[in-house]
């Protein structure tokens, strides 16, 4: 049931991967996104598979937890597959059944539609599975920061997302209790027309909504207990400090999009 | 009705770095009529152990079989189990949902299928036996005190009319009143005849009020006996992050000191007896 939802699916670990500052973490995934849409061929493609590879080696998280991670986008990337294939019509005609051709181009435009699309989510969870909830919060705060000049709360926005991020598994594992509380009273969250199990969700979602309001009241309470007013003035205990792995990290994807440049350069795809 | 438990294992999350094994091959059977305590330390799979008994989490691998039937089986009728085994969590007061007390309770004996006569019937019948005055059943279960919402809770499972009532942790966080009230509840219901299963952390309460103690320890069975075996093994309960009872530990020191009392006393009033009896030499 509720249990295989993971959300902020953080692979917790102790790799340079997982140590690189957030900051640069953040700005790095955004550069390898660049890189992947940079890239015209398979050739670049596959230089950024590689890198994504040896990142991945190097942050120890099993394959099998990538490979999961494409699972939600399954349908998608078999959408966007099939659509460009029958709807490019340029180059050899390799197929033909009544009125739907299959062209050389196609099939080569579907294709890397598809392993673009895998690529660009490989590659964004390479971020997340290495990088906890609350050092991204941390990450996106400071990245914001220089958008408070201009009136935008970064610090409240940051604060509301690691709030957040943090009380989901608690209330995941709250509504698994309660849910398993009313199914011992019988309750049948898995049966019926719609309408009826929209109704067995009442149970469920009465008590589920008290006890966030019950939280959310005690974590203002102890908040305001120790201080809490903002963001005007505080400092944090672990400092965000850019080291020279940061740099290493910066130079090697600088490297991948230079190679990806040269490759288009020489025409080579 | 009987329960088995055969070679019970559970793992929580497998395959992920978050694996966590909770039970690790659990056997263990519970006769009719028995008042059974099961104790062991935070983490130790008390309430995964339990929450077998009542098919809300699937036995895999082993077996648990209620009354002949075994819990696991493809396209068993789960409902009917859940009508045998009644399972009052911890905390219940936090399941509560109904704009009226008599609404909530009423909801158990509604999932059953059954008619409207009957479970008013039921309602009324399981709010007097938790002692909450009739005036009551028309509020809102949120505006009670807590021990209140806490009975109602109970009354919620007990209106299914179970033959066999789990209970995970009912006293936490009570006051010592509402811990005694609720404990002469549960011995009552208990007297009614239904088997009565209790998780508990209160090693007295363990002692006073069960016939019989199941240990937990990391998920396994440590102790299956009766509580005044179980107590003589008081340093390996300590290891195990438990303790022994008040009173089996005054015992112990007196019988150090030269007495002889017996060692299956848990109430003060037992252990003063005693003593008393000792010392004026019948
Ligand atoms: N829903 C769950 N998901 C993952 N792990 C769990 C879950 N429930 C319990 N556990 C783990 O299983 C072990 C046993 O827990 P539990 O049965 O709740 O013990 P107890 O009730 O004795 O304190 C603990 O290590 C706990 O962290
Ligand atoms: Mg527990």
């Amino acid at each position: 049931m509720l249990k295989n939802i993971t959300i902020g699916q953080f692979f917790p670990g102790n790799s340079l991967i997982h140590r690189l500052d957030p900051r640069a973490k953040l700005m790095l995934t955004v550069a390898l996104i660049v890189a992947v849409f940079l890239s015209q061929g398979f050739a670049g493609f596959a230089l950024v598979l590689l890198f994504v590879a040896m990142a991945a080696r190097m942050s120890r998280i099993s394959l099998k937890f990538l490979v999961r991670g494409l699972k939600p986008i399954l349908y998608i990337v078999i959408i966007t597959f099939v659509l460009n294939l029958f709807f490019q019509s340029e180059g050899r005609v390799i197929f033909r059944w009544n009125f739907i051709a299959v062209t050389d181009g196609g099939l080569r435009r579907a294709a890397y539609m598809a392993v673009r699309l895998v690529l660009l989510v490989t590659s964004s969870q390479l971020l997340t599975l290495t990088t906890s909830a609350i050092s991204l919060t941390d990450g996106l705060e400071a990245l914001m920061r220089p958008l408070k000049k201009i009136k935008f709360p970064a610090h409240e926005i940051a604060m509301m997302m690691s709030i957040a991020l943090r009380f989901i598994p608690t209330l995941m594992e709250e509504a698994d209790k309660i849910m398993k509380a009313q199914m011992a009273r019988g309750a049948d969250f898995e049966s019926g027309s719609l309408f009826k199990r929209a109704k067995a969700m009442v149970p469920l979602l009465v008590p589920l909504f008290v006890s966030a309001f019950r939280r959310a009241d005690e974590l203002a309470m102890a908040m305001e207990a120790r201080c809490y007013h903002g963001g005007e003035g505080r400092t944090r205990m672990k400092q965000l400090r850019y080291g020279r792995r940061d740099l290493a990290a910066a130079l090697a994807v600088a490297l991948l999009i230079a190679a990806i440049a040269t490759l288009n350069a020489l025409g080579v795809f | 009705m009987p329960i088995a438990i055969k070679h019970l294992t559970h793992t929580y999350m497998p395959g992920t770095p978050f694996e966590t094994r909770a039970l690790f091959d659990v056997s263990l059977s519970i006769r009719d009529g028995e008042f059974v305590g099961v104790i062991g330390h935070t983490g130790s799979g008390k309430s995964t152990l339990i929450a077998h008994l009542n098919a809300l989490i699937r036995p895999e691998p082993g077996r648990v079989i209620v009354s002949g039937v075994d819990v696991g089986q493809k396209g068993q009728s789960l409902i009917e189990i859940r009508r045998e085994v009644g399972l009052v969590f911890q905390y219940p007061e936090y399941q509560l949902f109904e704009e009226t007390v008599e609404k909530d309770v009423g909801y158990g004996p509604r999932n059953l299928g059954l008619p409207d006569a009957e479970v008013k019937v039921r309602v009324a019948e399981a709010l007097s036996q938790v002692g909450i005055p009739e005036e009551l059943s028309g509020k809102s279960p949120f505006e009670l005190s807590g021990g209140q919402k806490r009975r109602v809770a109970i009354a919620g499972v007990l209106a299914m009319r179970p033959s066999t009532l789990v209970l995970d942790e009912p006293v936490a966080g009570l006051d010592p009143a509402g811990r005694e009230e609720l404990l002469k509840l549960i011995q009552d219901i208990h007297k009614g005849g239904v088997t009565v299963i209790m998780v508990t952390h209160s090693m007295d309460d363990a002692a006073r009020l069960c016939g019989r103690l199941i240990v937990l320890n990391r998920g396994e069975v440590a102790f299956d006996a009766p509580p005044a075996e179980v107590f003589r093994h008081g340093d390996e309960l300590v290891e195990m992050g438990l303790d022994v009872p008040e009173c089996v530990k005054l015992v112990k020191r007196l019988n150090e000191c030269g007495f002889h009392l017996p060692d299956n006393l848990f109430r003060m009033e037992d252990v003063e007896r005693a003593i008393l009896k000792e010392v004026r030499g019948c």
